[in-house]
């Protein structure tokens, strides 16, 4: 009866085939189509990536989306990475209170991301919302402004509401690989003479350098498949003005959206599979790299 | 055990396979009844986009069961937004229902093209619905493929109190209309209560507005047989007028979305509103005493328009098993009875013509409707392409909007769009 233990990750490779490789593959199928989600249509070959980045408006709104893809990588790496290494330092240095932040900080993360959407969007609303409100009664009244329907401020609101709702996840990583780090390499060290900044740079970063690889991995898979929260504050359109697509979103809309008759299951099939790859190659090879860069201890 | 682990294996690959083959429960069932004068009963699936009008055509389908006791109909709802994903998948796997809601327009006809749909054209009853109302469902073969279910008409709605402590009336022409809105606005009162942040409302009031600019056909004529096209005087003044009603919208209101619009006017701190006849029931239920009316476009010669297009029909899947009695119930919609029926239920003008409803304002609307009405265009003739040129009118105009699109840049984008598939620009 032993062979019976073989079947056991039977079930999940039957859902994983069935819901994650089958329909990765049939993205490439059908990026092969012109396909208006109706009845498909003709073999076209190449021709659906040829048009997503030669045929106006297509180019343009892959490259418009692409750059907010990488504008979001920029800033949670900043401010959602920098403000979490920093806090997750902190904890371990076990500062009072310590174990009150931990849990106080990974608090966003138990609310659905519909919900986030929805409490900051009422939040952000220009006419009743909170923000507004608040910077009026403390005298910044030149700085209320509709948030997200300024297409100079509603990327960066959603990208930092993102940040905010990330923050506990790095900090468990950065705490993890802060904990992780030898006491005696620290002690010897600091017998060594090494302290504050330079104990910080010289020892700390490099021996967390796996903790910072996931985490920038993870960060980069996010920005890059940025979706739900874009799509619970601002629709299927990234509005205003393109302002806030992303390309996940710009996917969305050419294969799925409803009620137009503008669907473009084939076209939107070839940009997904652009972005499967865009994803899949840059984390292949920063794992690559930065693994390299890593200290072994 | 190990009898337990192969039901626990099996029955996850058989619900993996059953979400795979997609939707088979949505497909018609055929029961015997005994005994009911042994014959046959047969349900009907029928889909919509229309969840919250479920209650609605239970009252509906009840009538239309007394008189046919041996159909039943399963109405069944699906998310808007979702419906046309759900609905194709379902036809292509040869499961789909019995009758289905159809958009209205280009995307509708699509899938009579790829064969879906049964034509209706010997229906009878369908004779009697105007032939542009047809047209909603009408493929380029010429065969009806839906009947329609409803007008929509667009136009100002305004609250009659304020006008009236203030002096106003409803204006007669496009300046009557700014002088409107600058003494609403000199009284404190927001005029036009307005949001640019769904594309989808750009495009609609777009509708209502544009059409004062190229009052009567003629300039239709002209455009659809692209004699003009859109880069015109006509149709440039429609957008500069989009833009000259800025200082009478409420502030940000760039961030506001159909909700912030609808409560402004509700709570009556706005005092005009443009939107459609379908967000009646929502204004009368956020604030049953508000004292309501509407007006339609006011022309430069004096006329009134009253924007108007079909709002999605009821079709008959081609391979659905039950085609006879599917087709009796698109003749039950045909009539007078089921008109009225519909436009009390939900108080909308329906597209049976004559029928008339216990609501003043649907019917002043349904009157207009037949008397003074304008095609939305961008939806009626403009809603091809990829992305549809109706969504590159409301994208360039959110970009107006937002400063960073003059009107002369915003023709030019709508022009390009259409001119990558409208025939008779493509020339």
């Amino acid at each position: 009866m032993r062979w019976l233990i073989h079947l056991f990750p039977l079930p999940a490779l039957v859902i994983y085939t069935l819901f994650v490789v089958y329909p990765i593959f049939s993205a490439f199928l059908y990026s092969l189509y012109d396909w208006n989600g109706i009845k498909r249509g003709v073999f076209v070959g190449l021709q659906n990536f040829i048009t997503l980045f030669t045929v106006e408006p297509f180019n343009e709104m892959f490259w418009n989306a692409f750059r907010h893809n990488v504008f979001y990588f920029v800033v949670e790496m900043i401010v959602q990475n920098g403000i979490a290494f920093g806090l997750a330092f902190l904890i371990y240095r076990k500062i009072r209170g310590s174990g009150f932040l931990k849990i106080a900080y990974f608090m966003p993360r138990l609310l659905s991301v519909i919900v986030i959407g929805f409490l900051w969007k009422l939040i952000l609303n220009p006419n009743y919302g909170a923000l507004n409100s608040i910077l009026a009664k403390i005298g910044l009244e030149e700085w209320t402004r509709p948030w997200l329907g300024d297409p100079d401020t509603a990327l960066l609101a959603i990208i930092l509401i993102n940040s905010w709702f990330g923050i506990g996840f790095a900090i468990l990583i950065f705490l993890a690989g802060l904990q992780s780090i030898p006491e005696d390499l620290i002690e010897a060290a600091r017998l060594d003479g090494a302290t504050g900044l330079r104990m910080l740079w010289k020892m700390i970063l490099p021996l967390c350098m796996p903790a910072i690889t996931i985490m920038t991995i993870f960060t980069f898979i996010q920005a890059f498949e940025a979706f739900e929260l874009v799509y619970a504050m601002q629709g299927s359109m990234g509005e205003p003005f393109y302002s806030t697509d992303t390309l996940a979103v710009y996917f969305y809309r050419m294969a799925f959206s409803s009620g137009a008759g503008d669907v473009t299951l084939g076209l939107g099939s070839a940009l997904a599979v652009v972005l499967f790859f865009i994803v899949g190659s840059v984390s292949a090879l920063s794992l690559y790299l930065m693994r390299k860069r890593e200290v072994q201890h | 055990m190990s009898q337990f682990r192969f039901r626990y294996v099996a029955s996850l690959v058989l619900t993996a396979v059953m979400v795979v083959t997609g939707c088979s429960s949505g497909g018609t069932e055929t029961e015997s009844v005994g005994g009911q004068g042994g014959g046959q009963q047969v349900t009907l699936s029928m889909h919509s986009w229309r969840v919250e009008d479920t209650e609605g055509y239970k009252a509906i389908i009840k009538a239309f069961e007394a008189d046919h006791p041996n159909i039943k109909i399963d109405f069944k709802p699906f998310k808007a937004t979702e419906y046309n994903t759900i609905l194709n998948t379902a036809l292509q796997s040869d499961s789909g229902p019995d009758i289905l809601q159809l958009r209205p327009y280009a995307p509708g006809i699509a899938l009579a093209e790829a064969g879906h749909l049964e034509p209706l054209d010997n229906v009878p009853g369908i004779s009697t619905i105007p032939k542009d109302v047809l047209a909603a469902a009408t493929g380029k073969d010429g065969k009806v493929y839906g009947v329609p279910l409803s007008l929509n008409s667009t136009q100002f709605y305004y609250n009659k109190k304020i006008f009236e402590q203030n002096g106003l009336q409803a204006p007669k022409s496009w300046d009557e209309l700014i002088a409107t809105a600058k003494t609403l606005k000199e009284k404190g009162i927001v005029p036009i209560s307005f949001g640019a942040k769904e594309g989808w409302l750009l495009s609609l009031s777009h509708g209502v507005i544009a059409p004062a600019s190229y009052s009567g056909t003629n300039y239709l004529d002209k455009l659809l047989k692209g004699e003009s096209d859109l880069k015109s005087a006509e149709f440039l003044q429609s957008v500069q007028r989009m833009q000259e009603l800025i200082p009478y919208f409420p502030e940000n209101y760039v961030g506001l979305e159909l909700n912030d619009m609808r409560t402004l006017f509700a709570t009556e701190k706005a005092a005009m509103f443009i939107n459609g006849s379908f967000e009646l029931e929502g204004i009368k239920k956020l604030n049953p005493d508000l004292p309501l009316d509407f007006f339609p476009m006011p022309t430069d010669d004096g006329k009134q328009v009253l924007t108007t297009w079909v709002d999605g029909s009821y079709a008959v899947n081609a391979k659905s098993k039950h085609k006879a009695e599917a087709l009796k119930f698109m003749e039950f919609m045909a009539t007078k009875k089921f008109g009225e029926l519909f436009a009390n239920q939900f108080k909308r003008i329906s597209a049976v013509p004559g029928v008339s409803t216990d609501d003043p304002l649907v019917n002043k609307m349904a009157e207009l409707s037949q008397s003074s009405a304008t095609p939305y265009l961008m939806v009626v003739s403009f809603a091809e392409g990829k992305p549809t040129t109706k969504q590159t009118l409301e994208n360039a105009l959110q970009g107006m909007y937002l400063g960073k699109l003059t009107p002369e840049q915003v023709v030019e984008e709508v022009q390009k769009s259409a001119a990558t598939w409208f025939p008779p620009f493509k020339k």
